[in-house]
């Protein structure tokens, strides 16, 4: 009786997938036959930077769906990013993904090693999505060339710093290499013989390994391939023992945490922080000083991570399901609505012809930090795009600390951590395998 | 009587009035400044839901705020339907907790008081679920519901509560503490298992139920991320999954807006303890088991 029912919802499976180039060559029939029946997709998200991102997000589904005929969206909110992630995880496990989810860029391989995702290649390209996306942005949701979701929320760290405390010690301009960085921060700290009055720099903690990914960058590495992590390289090594040399002359936070590190930025207690773009609007509203935004001071060069997330479309669901999700998709990246999104939220708009938006042109002058978060996204990538990136990067982190703390040397903490990683993502691997 | 010897009398009567006022009393010396530390946390909340964002990082501000600003409470209620998740939590939490008192009362008598074949095993296998943690078993919790029919119903966060190897045990240990004599007593008055149950057992174990059932409704009320995983229409969602809302993963919290939801949050349970606390209370002391 089982075996009969699963034959043929495969015979189906198979039958419509042969049909689906053919259809959909005949938009003529195809929209007649669709427009009686509504197409309903489940679409989950979690929220980054506030709460009202909620309302913000319902709101445009309302309209989308008041908008287009035959489709309705549902919005699901999943909590964290890695909420979001368990909850369309636990939806694949039993056979029914959402139409479309929101996770962070770095879940890109998971999703790919559970053979989820729907490769959206050649519908972006007979799209404008090609060219009017900032690269920076796109390319967080490239693997092998194929194109597998819509950048829709992407953020990066930048360098926050009070002006006014930059102003009290007359530095006219934020740090922009390494080497500024270290002088600066040393000039920024405060110290009443022994108790610590300010921090002259904070990394946010808990992405942590995010900013230190963009250090790497800045030394010329990317530290992974998409099947293994390179922390173990000198340009690494290089960069873990630069924060060790800060953190020993007292002038950089051995740890902090995210939530904890911004509030000591609006408190004063850190003169310069590493913090994500996304933070913008809350550190700028909530600081009772002015706040300058800069890039993160380079090595050899500019350099960054994305964070944030692209919109996924699910692989196992209907074609006429799968159609609908990238025209929701597409929509929600449209240029309109990312500059709308970019304005409310402090996300940066993912398409060129969104910056050039007249009320985008104002946003900009308003507030010109945003457009230093902009220019950055240029010099960035994606951000440790591997099998079971949760756990590198609970492990950099560890290799990170331990390191800070003064418990192991830089090269081997690294070393380390780059070969109990390479361990998990051939294990990952192999069990994809067989 | 003379004059004198009366007000001899009176002096020292007031003076052993007084001591033993003081006899009495002292704890309330060391209990006040504990109490005062106990409320610290929730004035804090109370008092950070009515500042302006800027006023809660300025060092300067000071504890209290410059004018009271209830305009966070309006701005909170806006992010989600925090009506509807009260009400959802409400069900939720009670409809827990009376399917676990009745579970695990018939559960423990019957590991504490009868023998059957097969006792000590089964009894091993609930403490087996005590130890595993919930999220190992969320996947086949899951694959469990959907094929019942009830993700992403009101049902879905209450099923898998409704049994608690926790309980069992806790409970089955205070039945065994009941003397079987008690018992003994009330099947010779012709009392069958569930009359014993009714009228001995459970008035005796008042205080670990009351135990237990705080331990459950305060779990269950803050439960955050199975309700998440279950649900999808914010028309079934609890209250923790709001103040989810306001806790944020890439920027700072949004502190007057979270505080402000927390004591929406926390209020009900607060006011529900403080109604009920002279029973718990009370009924820690009035039990005749030792």
């Amino acid at each position: 009786m089982k075996s009969t029912k699963s034959n043929l919802t495969r015979r189906r499976l198979l039958a419509s997938g042969l049909a689906a180039p053919f259809v959909s060559m005949m938009p003529g029939v195809l929209t007649p036959a669709r427009a009686n029946e509504t197409v309903k997709l489940q679409f989950m998200y979690p929220v980054g930077v506030s709460g009202d991102i909620n309302t913000i997000i319902s709101g445009m589904i309302s309209d989308f769906n008041a908008t287009h005929d035959g489709i309705e969206v549902e919005a699901i909110y999943a909590g964290s990013y890695d909420n979001t992630e368990q909850k369309v995880i636990t939806a694949l496990g039993v056979g029914e993904p959402p139409a479309l989810w929101l996770p962070i860029n770095s879940s890109l391989q998971t999703f790919l090693g559970l053979d989820a995702l729907e490769d959206i290649t050649e519908q972006a390209k007979s799209d404008d999505i090609y060219d009017d996306f900032i690269g920076g942005f796109l390319n967080t949701a490239v693997s092998d060339d194929r194109l597998y979701g819509l950048s829709y929320q992407p953020s990066t760290p930048v360098l926050y710093y009070n002006k006014d405390a930059f102003g009290a010690l007359g530095i006219a301009k934020a740090p922009e290499t390494w080497d500024e960085l270290f002088e600066t921060a040393k000039a920024l700290t405060i110290r009443d013989g022994d108790e610590l009055k300010r921090w002259g720099l904070t990394i946010g903690g808990g992405w942590h390994d995010w900013m230190f990914e963009g250090y790497c960058r800045q030394n010329g590495l990317v530290p992974w391939e998409k099947d293994k992590v390179l922390w173990d390289r000198p340009e690494a090594i290089e960069a873990l023992s630069f924060w060790k040399t800060m953190v020993d002359a007292g002038c950089m936070a051995p740890a902090s945490t995210w939530q904890g590190s911004a509030n000591d930025f609006m408190a004063g207690s850190t003169a310069m922080l590493y913090h994500s773009t996304g933070s913008l609007t809350n550190l700028r509203k909530s600081s009772p000083f002015e706040v300058g935004v800069a890039f993160m001071p380079k090595k050899k060069q500019w350099g960054a991570s994305q964070g944030g997330g692209p919109i996924m479309i699910a692989k196992k669901q209907s074609d006429a399901k799968k159609e609908a999700a990238w025209t929701f998709a597409r929509w929600m990246t449209n240029t309109e609505n990312q500059a709308a999104w970019s304005r409310a939220t402090g996300y940066l708009a993912v398409r060129k012809s969104s910056w050039e938006q007249p009320e985008m042109q104002q946003y900009l002058a308003e507030v010109p930090q945003a457009e230093v978060a902009m220019k950055q996204a240029q010099y960035s990538g994606a951000f440790l795009q591997v099998p079971a990136y949760s756990r590198a990067r609970d492990s950099l982190k560890s290799a990170i600390d331990r390191t800070l703390a003064g418990e192991i040397a830089p090269a081997a903490a690294l070393t380390d951590a780059t070969a109990e990683v390479n361990r998990e993502i051939t294990r990952v691997l192999r069990r994809q395998k067989g | 009587m003379s004059d004198v010897t009366q007000a001899k009398l009176s002096t020292s009567r007031r003076r052993a009035h007084w001591q033993r006022h003081l006899r009495a009393n002292w704890l309330h010396l060391i209990m006040a400044p504990l109490a005062l530390l106990w409320l610290s946390p929730l004035v804090w909340i109370l008092v950070t839901s009515l500042k302006t964002n800027v006023e809660v990082f300025d060092q300067a501000a000071g504890f209290w705020p410059q004018s009271l600003n209830f305009s966070n409470y309006p701005s909170t209620l806006s992010v989600a339907p925090f009506g509807t998740y009260l009400v959802n939590s409400v069900i939720v939490t009670s409809s827990i907790l009376t399917g676990q008192m009745i579970t695990i009362t018939l559960a423990a008598y019957a590991f504490a008081r009868l023998t059957f074949p097969g006792k000590n095993l089964l009894f091993t296998l609930f403490l087996l679920q005590v130890m595993f943690p919930i999220y190992a078993i969320f996947l086949t919790n899951f694959i469990t519901l959907r094929e019942m029919g009830l993700v992403n119903t009101i049902l879905a966060m209450i099923v898998p509560f409704i049994a608690s190897g926790y309980g069992t045990f806790m409970l089955r240990q205070s039945f065994r503490q009941v003397p079987s004599e008690l018992s003994d007593a009330a099947r010779l008055d012709g009392c069958n298992h569930l009359e014993i149950l009714w009228h001995v057992f459970l008035p005796l174990v008042k205080p670990t139920l009351i135990a237990f059932g705080i331990i459950s409704v305060v779990t269950h009320w803050n439960d955050y991320m199975w309700p998440l995983l279950v649900t999808n229409s914010e028309g079934i969602r609890t209250l923790p999954i709001g103040l989810g809302l306001l806790a944020k993963a890439d920027s700072g919290a949004d502190w007057p807006r979270l505080m402000a939801g927390t004591t929406i949050v926390v209020s009900p349970l607060l006011l529900l303890f403080v109604i009920f606390q002279r029973r718990f209370i009370d009924s820690f002391m009035h039990t005749g088991v030792k």
